[in-house]
Formats: C-alpha cells, structure tokens, sequence
C-alpha cells in the first residue's frame, strides 16, 4: 500500500519519535494528573512551550563554574538519544545499528547521562544542586541491583540479553506473559522506573519542596538553553524507560513487522498511545500514594529488589 | 500423584503455571508481613495469603479431579479468612491502648532490625530455601516444583518474621502463615492426601489460635504490653 523506507530512515525515526514525542508524554501526564485533582491543569503541550520559552532566554552560568557545566546538558541528551537506537521502539526487527550494545550497554549509556548531569551539579557551588546530585547517585546506585537481576531474568528466560529477543519470546505465545518470573521482573522494573523518572513514591515531580528533591534538584543553577536541554533530556529519559517497559516486556505489539511507511507510521502513534496509557497509570499512582520520606526509599527499593530476585530463584528453578 | 498421571486430559502447563504463580504471591504476601507495622494490615495480609491458598485448592482440585479439596477449600475460607482474623481482632480490641485507633495497634519498631535490612535477610534465608529444595533431587511431573520450593521458602521466611519481632501478635501470625506455607506443601505435593488429614490440621490451627488469644491476653494483663522483651530477666 505504501512505499518501502530505508532501514536508516525508520532508525532516524525511533531517535526523533523519542526525542519529539517525549514532552508531550510529560503533558500528558500532567494533565491527567491535574484532572484527577480537580483542577484543569496545563495544557498537553505545554513542555513544548516551556521548551520553546527557555530556548529563547539567555543562559547564565554561576561563578567558577568551568565547562563542565556548560557541556553536560548536550552532552547528557546525545546519550539519552543513543538509546532509543538499541531498543525496540517501533521495529520487531533489529536495525542495523540494534545490536551495537545489549539492555546493560544501554543502561550504561543511561548512568553515563546521569553521571553528568551529577557532574555539572556538583561543579556549581549551590549546596542544592548538589545534594540533589549526591542523593540522584546514592539512589540510582541502590537500584542498580534491581536492574541486574531483571536483566538476569531476561538473560535466563531468552538464552540473551537482548531487548529485541525479550520482546520476540512475549509476543510467541501468550503463555510467556504469565509466567511468574516475567510478571515479578516486569514490575520489579516498573518500580525502578517509577524511581528513576522521579515519581511519587520516590519523588514528588512538580513541586519546589527542596526537602524532599532528588533528580528536579540538579539542573537548579542551569538556565536557558541549558536548562531546556536537561528538560527535555529528563523528558527523554522518562519515555526511553516506558518504551522499554512497554515494548519489551509489558505489550510489545503495535510494533512494525516491514518496512513499509504505514506500519511504521502506525507504530509511532501505538508507542505513543502506549506511552500516555502507561502515563495515566503513573499519574494515578501518582495521586493515591504519598511521598516516601527520603530514608524509606530504601524500603520502597527492597520491595523491588525482592520482587526481581524471586524472578530469577523461580526461573532457575524451573518453574518460572 | 497415580490419580493425576493416569489422567490423560491434564493441561500441566496452564496448571503448573497457575500453581507456581499463586505459590509466588503467597510467599509475596509472606514477605509483606516483614514490612508491615500495623496489626491491622498484618490480620489483613494473612487473610490474602489464605484466600490464596483456597483459591489454590481449587485450581489443584479442578485439575487433578480430586472434589475432596473444594471442601478443603471452602473449609479454608471460613476458618482461615473469617473466623480466625475474627478471633485475632478480637483480641486486639481488648488488649487495644485506650487512645490508639480500633485495632490499629502500632507494632511499628518492634523489628530488631530495619525493614529494608530484614528484607534483605528473608531473601537470604528464602534462597536457602530454594536452592536445599531444588537439591532434593524431586523431579516429579505431576507436582509443580516450584511451588514445593516457595513453600519451603515461605516457611523460613515465617520463621524469619516470628524471630525478629518482639512483639507477641507478629510472633502468633508467624506461626499462623507458617501453617500457611505447609499447606501449600501439602497441596502441591500430596494433594489427594486424605481430607480427614488436612481437617484436623485445620482444627488444630484454630486450637492453637486460642491458646495463643490466651497467652497474648495473658501476658498482655501482667506486662501491659505486647512487646516480649519484659520477658527476658529470669524470676526466682
């Protein structure tokens, strides 16, 4: 029905949907989740606006800080729209530049952003800045363990640890999702993505309430530009972890069996219509759990932990 | 075991799968309790945690064909969900401080330690668990390993829960979803064993309830307290 496009094009494509689509993801979520409060919140693009505003202003830099600073925001956004290039974003099939790193060479990519970002944080002399740094690092590295045994899990289940593969071995048979190892994996990975992006109840994610900041405090002493680039980075980062979630290991369907225009157009409105169905469930959890006080995310990462390692114990076991 | 294998309409792979999933959330409703800190919510996870152990009756009925269990599974329901959290609350209510909410007891802090480091202990312990079961060299068809595995895990973590809370409630639930643990051995395992068995079994759970409502009141009326580490001088 349509023309066929070069492999190149649909990869550019699965930088791009990411990269265009995920502040209106972010919108998206705000606006559910002003409408469940009652109250008519932002419009859907208004991260677009945002966006647009900062691009615009003049940027500021505070005093002593070297280029460190300056180069973190762009440098921390390259790594986050390396990603979408070795995970499944609109293809079943691999593209060409798919299998240069497996799911831990892109969580690497993913801490490389986040060590940066922590980086220019700590070279500005605002106590903020950096406590949000130490607290982002401190937290991400409890929740690497978590990671590296959904990894495992998915390691054991497909013989690789290849995002493409995952999603190929869920969408064979139907028996594959309700297997108890997939089932804990996958919400073990919810969990650390609820913490990562931010989100209650790790995090509040609209508030000035410094007390209880982790990844909002960073980018404080950025402005401008600077501060866009670290906005849409985060925004990125956020819809990478859900497409990760979504299409390997939650619903990976949707996605473009050919090369041809139209499924690969189709597979960009289903990811993001996936994308805003999972970031309702976020803003409604988001609204119904308090905020964890900052030493009882621990907790919250144990639970998660737990859930990760009973997947891996059932599936050398046998039986998951 | 010969009743399920001379069946020839046995779907092992949706039944082992449902059983291994049920045993999981079992043991997940196990790990639960180490985190709680309200009595009220502990009483509230053992009921989850038997209701789904009846709901695993029923599916081991509905696969093996053994209508025996459905008793057991209704018997389940009514002990274990409704009379003895009844009795547990009940309990409670008296032994309540005058300006703490219904049944809302704070056990918070009874832990020796804290909850992210006991979870991480229950999984030590769950892992031993695991891997001492898988080294038994049980390789039968008909009984869902897994879920032997998980049972044996859920019984240490129990074990886990009853040794590092001080208070006396958390230490008779322990005991309570331990019994829990073995019936899900029991079903996964001996499943046609006879009911008469398992109703005793289940008596003798609500006999030990009263005699735990018994103690707890008991030493709630001399220590003022549930906590058990009054109990730790000797008396001449």
């Amino acid at each position: 029905m349509s023309a066929a496009l070069p492999v190149p094009v649909i990869q550019l494509f699965q930088v791009l949907t990411i990269a265009l689509g995920s502040p209106g993801i972010s919108g998206v979520i705000a606006k559910v989740e002003a409408r469940l409060q009652g109250r008519r919140g932002p419009h859907v693009l208004q991260p677009y606006y945002d966006l647009a505003k900062l691009f615009r202003k003049e940027a500021l830099a505070p005093e002593g800080a070297s280029w460190v600073f300056l180069a973190a925001p762009l440098a921390a956004f390259t790594c986050y729209l390396t990603v979408p290039l070795l995970i499944p974003v609109l293809t079943t099939y691999g593209l060409p530049l798919g299998y240069m790193g497996d799911i831990l060479g892109g969580g690497f990519i993913l801490s490389l952003a986040s060590f940066l970002v922590a980086v220019a944080a700590s070279d500005t002399s605002s106590p903020y800045a950096q406590l949000g740094a130490s607290r982002a690092k401190t937290f991400s590295a409890i929740t690497e363990p978590v990671v590296l045994f959904v990894v495992f899990t998915v390691g054991l289940i497909t013989g690789t640890d290849l995002p493409y593969a995952l999603a190929a071995t869920v969408r064979s048979s139907a028996s594959q999702i309700i297997r108890p190892a997939h089932a804990l994996a996958a919400a073990a990975l919810f969990m650390v993505i609820l913490s990562e992006t931010g989100r209650i109840p790790v995090e509040t994610h609209t508030g000035t309430n410094e007390f209880g900041m982790i990844e909002e405090a960073r980018p404080f002493e950025h402005s401008g530009p600077y501060f866009a680039w670290l906005r849409w980075g985060s925004a990125a980062k956020q819809l990478i972890l859900y497409t990760i979630l979504i299409n390997v290991f939650l619903a990976p369907w949707g996605l473009a069996a050919s090369t041809q225009a139209g499924a690969v157009l189709l597979a960009i409105v289903a990811l993001l219509a996936k994308a805003s169905a999972l970031g309702v469930v976020v803003a409604v959890i988001d609204n119904s759990f308090a905020k964890l006080r900052l030493f009882k995310i621990t907790e919250f990462v144990s639970a998660a932990f737990l859930l990760a390692v009973l997947g891996v114990f059932t599936l050398y076991l046998g039986g998951g | 075991m010969h009743l399920a294998q001379s069946l020839p309409t046995q779907a092992p792979g949706v039944f082992t799968g449902s059983a291994n999933v049920i045993a999981v959330l079992i043991l997940l409703a196990e790990f639960g309790m180490l985190r709680q800190a309200l009595l009220r919510d502990h009483i509230r996870l053992y009921m989850a945690q038997s209701a789904l152990i009846a709901v695993l009756a029923v599916v081991v009925a509905a696969a093996r064909h053994i209508p025996d269990l459905y008793v057991l599974a209704a018997l389940t329901v009514a002990l274990k969900v409704i009379v003895i959290p009844l009795l547990l609350r009940r309990l409670l209510r008296e032994t309540d401080p005058v300006d703490a909410p219904a049944g809302g007891a704070d056990i918070a802090g009874s832990g020796g330690l804290g909850v992210a480091s006991t979870v991480l202990l229950a999984i030590v312990v769950a892992a031993f668990g695991f891997f001492a079961a898988s080294r038994l060299g049980i390789r039968n068809n008909a009984a869902p390993i897994t879920a032997l595995s998980v049972s044996i895990a859920v019984v240490l973590v129990a074990f886990v829960l009853m040794i590092h809370r001080r208070d006396v409630v958390s230490q008779a639930i322990g005991l309570f979803s331990l019994e829990n643990g073995i019936s899900l051995a029991a079903l996964v395992v001996a499943a046609s064993l006879p009911l008469i068995l398992e109703v005793a079994l289940l008596f003798d759970l609500l006999l030990a309830v009263v005699v735990f409502g018994l103690l707890i009141r008991m030493h709630h009326g001399r220590a003022r307290s549930l906590s058990t580490a009054d109990l730790t001088r000797l008396r001449g």
